[in-house]
């Protein structure tokens, strides 16, 4: 395994995507007592297969477990615990203001404001920890949550939220996802992703190493067994308005079918059946091959998961999984496609020191049944996804990509003043996305609505193994 | 509020413009408001916003005292910026998002006024990945600057003390000030009968005391915001 990282002293959930345990439940808890809630943080290290569950650690050994358990720490959890003010202190300022604080960063305004979550989000101060129970089978969530909560005088459920992986990783929008995530520096992984991105170093998830910025290192909250090998993790509500997307992907078909010229571009020869072969819904028509086109540039991947940049013209069942690609040169994949904002790889971009450094770990999981597009309800209910943002400094990693390359453009000029029209904060009077031809010339769509509104959140610690044993052996 | 009261009225109107008043409210009024009500100092920067027009261009104006106030002191501040021109150049290259820094010195104080894109902390955070080495060498002459220096290993440390020095900027309308005051104090009633905006708001007095270095408005533009990118892509100069 690693020679840089002890995999046993990290939390499982950090660089394991936990992919054969699709049901996911988050239990948001309260510390009802803080003596009781540090021994039981002691008791879920303890290795005991009774009472608190154990914390699922990145070294499984020989067994794979059952179900798996992680947590993660607020602010105020911390506080609340009796964390001495001097370690406290040392903790970023984006986590110890709390998600809700950072909502003009992140583009939580209007129907994503803080003001408008719904409990147990509306009220911050009470969320202290946020623990997940990751299993094979449903039932094993409740067998899991009846243990965590055993002990009413340590902690105090405010909430859960609960979501399930779909087959093939598909998520609501119905684009294949969790693809890739970052490799890691030190980390093992057989060379199974060859995903065209340098390796990360582990600074970029774990406190206490190199980071991606040359000479920077991160500041590790003391005592050492603390903050070392701990990290933090945005975790987000994130609805998604699914018939929005789909009637938005109408509305823009008929508007490119207005365009001959366009439609020629978009659509070569052969292009249409071979759409159509992949997404069948409404049979090989120009319509339903444009509605995809959209689709597929909006993501930057077609929804089967080809990414833009190595097909811009079709899907290819060959690459559906594909990730070695980069945005050199005259790549087909649009500026201000989803994954390339979020990610622009060594493409070029205005803030040349930042590329590859604000990279995350993204565990995300869909919550809400599947929206089904032959019969649509009358009142669709709530559906999304349960999001995990993982990065060793939100500030830098996660704000700093949502601010400036999702939120405002500022990577590149042909951008800037837009948003992420699959995730940002659209307004249907304002927004705008360039869907590139052939040609070299741009198609501006406009009219987006918002398709994802933020319902809750909060920005948590996720401590190592020996942090969660300090933490339960606090006197104060 | 104006009078067309008799010789008493206009004596009570008249009296605030007088010097002695003044000098007398300075030293006396201020003071005894100051002591019971005290006052945070305001943030500096940019206010947040979310419009893409307000998070371009954005000022910062940061004053730092100098440790040795003298013209010596003065001197090796010239100095340690004219020694790392080039590498000022290099971080404005590599950073992207700044359309124009200065460097002036007023008084024992170096500052720094610079023109920007974007979130604050990024673009603080990548300056230091670019040349945290200029800022070394000109915080090492500043005030306190040892508490955060070197910037590559006190980042967040560093951006806060930077955050700390940039000057507050007052609104353009009296209002707008008032309603910063309250949200710093998560004060959410509105402003009591000290605000008389016709007058000068005590809350402004008492600010501009714990706050002396200020920033009048956020910059006028004489025209929309434009990114630095934007700028030089459209003059053909690459970006």
């Amino acid at each position: 395994m690693s020679a840089m990282v002890k995999l046993a002293d990290l939390q499982g959930n950090i660089l394991r995507g936990y992919t054969k345990k699709p049901h996911v439940r988050y239990l948001i808890l309260e510390v009802a007592n803080p003596a009781a809630a540090r021994r039981w943080l002691a008791a879920s290290t303890s290795g005991r297969s009774d009472g608190v569950p154990q914390i699922t650690s990145g070294d499984w050994g020989a067994s794979k477990p059952d179900t798996c358990f992680n947590i993660g720490l607020t602010y105020e959890g911390l506080r609340t615990l009796g964390t001495p003010s001097a370690s406290l202190e040392m903790f970023p300022n984006e986590f110890i203001e709390g998600m809700t604080a950072r909502a003009l960063k992140l583009g939580d305004v209007g129907p994503s404001a803080p003001e408008t979550w719904p409990a147990p989000f509306n009220e911050p101060k009470r969320i202290h920890l946020i623990a997940t129970i990751y299993a094979e089978q449903p039932e094993q969530l409740n067998d899991v949550q009846k243990r965590a909560l055993a002990d009413t005088s340590a902690v105090t459920l405010v909430g859960t939220r609960e979501g399930y992986s779909f087959p093939d990783d598909r998520v609501h929008f119905g684009y294949r996802d969790n693809i890739m995530q970052p490799r890691f520096e030190g980390v093992h992984d057989a060379d199974r992703y060859a995903d065209g991105q340098p390796k990360a170093p582990l600074g970029t998830v774990l406190l206490g190493y190199r980071t991606n910025l040359e000479g920077l290192r991160w500041r590790v909250p003391e005592p050492e067994e603390l903050g070392h090998n701990g990290t933090f993790n945005a975790f987000r509500v994130l609805k998604q308005d699914v018939a929005g997307f789909e009637a938005y992907l109408d509305q823009a078909a008929d508007e490119l079918l207005k365009q001959p010229q366009a439609v020629g571009e978009l659509l070569p020869p052969g292009a249409e059946a071979k759409i159509g072969k992949v997404f069948s819904i409404e049979g090989v028509t120009p319509r339903s091959a444009l509605r995809e086109v959209v689709a597929a540039n909006l993501c930057g991947r077609w929804r089967d998961g080809t990414p833009l940049a190595l097909s811009a013209d079709v899907p290819d069942p060959e690459l559906v999984k594909a990730a070695n690609f980069d945005y050199v040169g005259e790549s087909r994949c649009p500026f201000g496609a989803h994954i390339r904002r979020s990610n622009p790889r060594g493409g070029k971009i205005v803030q040349r020191v930042a590329n590859n450094s604000r990279r995350l770990v993204r565990r995300g999981v869909p919550y809400g049944p599947a929206y089904d597009r032959t019969q649509p309800r009358q009142l669709e209910p709530e559906r999304g996804l349960l999001g995990n943002f993982i990065g060793a400094n939100l500030g830098a990693q996660f704000e700093a990509m949502s601010c400036d390359w999702l939120n405002l453009g500022l990577q590149d000029p042909r951008l800037t003043g837009s948003n992420d029209a699959l995730t940002g904060a659209n307004g249907t009077d304002s927004s705008w996305f360039d869907l590139p031809l052939k040609s070299g010339s741009t198609i501006r769509l406009r009219g987006l609505p918002r398709f994802v509104s933020t319902q809750g959140g909060a920005y948590a610690f996720l401590p190592s193994l020996r942090a969660i044993r300090y933490l339960g052996s606090l006197t104060t | 509020m104006p009078s067309e009261g008799g010789l008493l009225d206009r004596f009570v109107d008249w009296l605030p413009t007088t010097l002695f008043f003044k000098r007398a409210a300075s030293w006396i009024l201020v003071p005894y408001w100051a002591h019971k009500t005290p006052v945070k100092p305001l943030p500096g920067g940019p206010h947040p916003s979310f419009e893409h027009g307000d998070n371009v261009q954005c000022m910062m104006n940061l004053i730092m005292p100098l440790k040795v106030k003298s013209p010596i002191g003065r001197a090796e501040a010239a100095l340690a910026i004219a020694q790392n021109k080039d590498a000022i150049y290099a971080g404005l290259n590599n950073v992207g998002t700044v359309h124009f820094a200065r460097f002036v010195i007023v008084g024992d104080n170096i500052c720094m006024f610079s023109v920007y894109d974007g979130d604050f902390t990024n673009y603080i955070r990548d300056f230091i990945a670019t040349i945290g080495s200029v800022f070394n060498a000109v915080v090492a002459l500043v005030e306190d600057g040892e508490d955060v220096t070197p910037c590559e290993k006190n980042v967040d440390a560093f951006i806060q003390w930077i955050h700390e020095r940039d000057l507050y900027q007052v609104p353009d309308t009296a209002t707008d000030f008032l309603r910063d005051q309250e949200a710093l104090n998560g004060d959410t009633a509105m402003s009591g009968n000290h605000d008389d905006l016709t007058l000068l708001p005590r809350k402004l007095v008492l600010q501009l005391r714990a706050n002396p270095n200020v920033s009048l408005g956020n910059g006028y533009r004489a025209y929309p915001g434009f990114s630095a990118a934007q700028v030089r892509e459209r003059l053909e100069l690459g970006w």
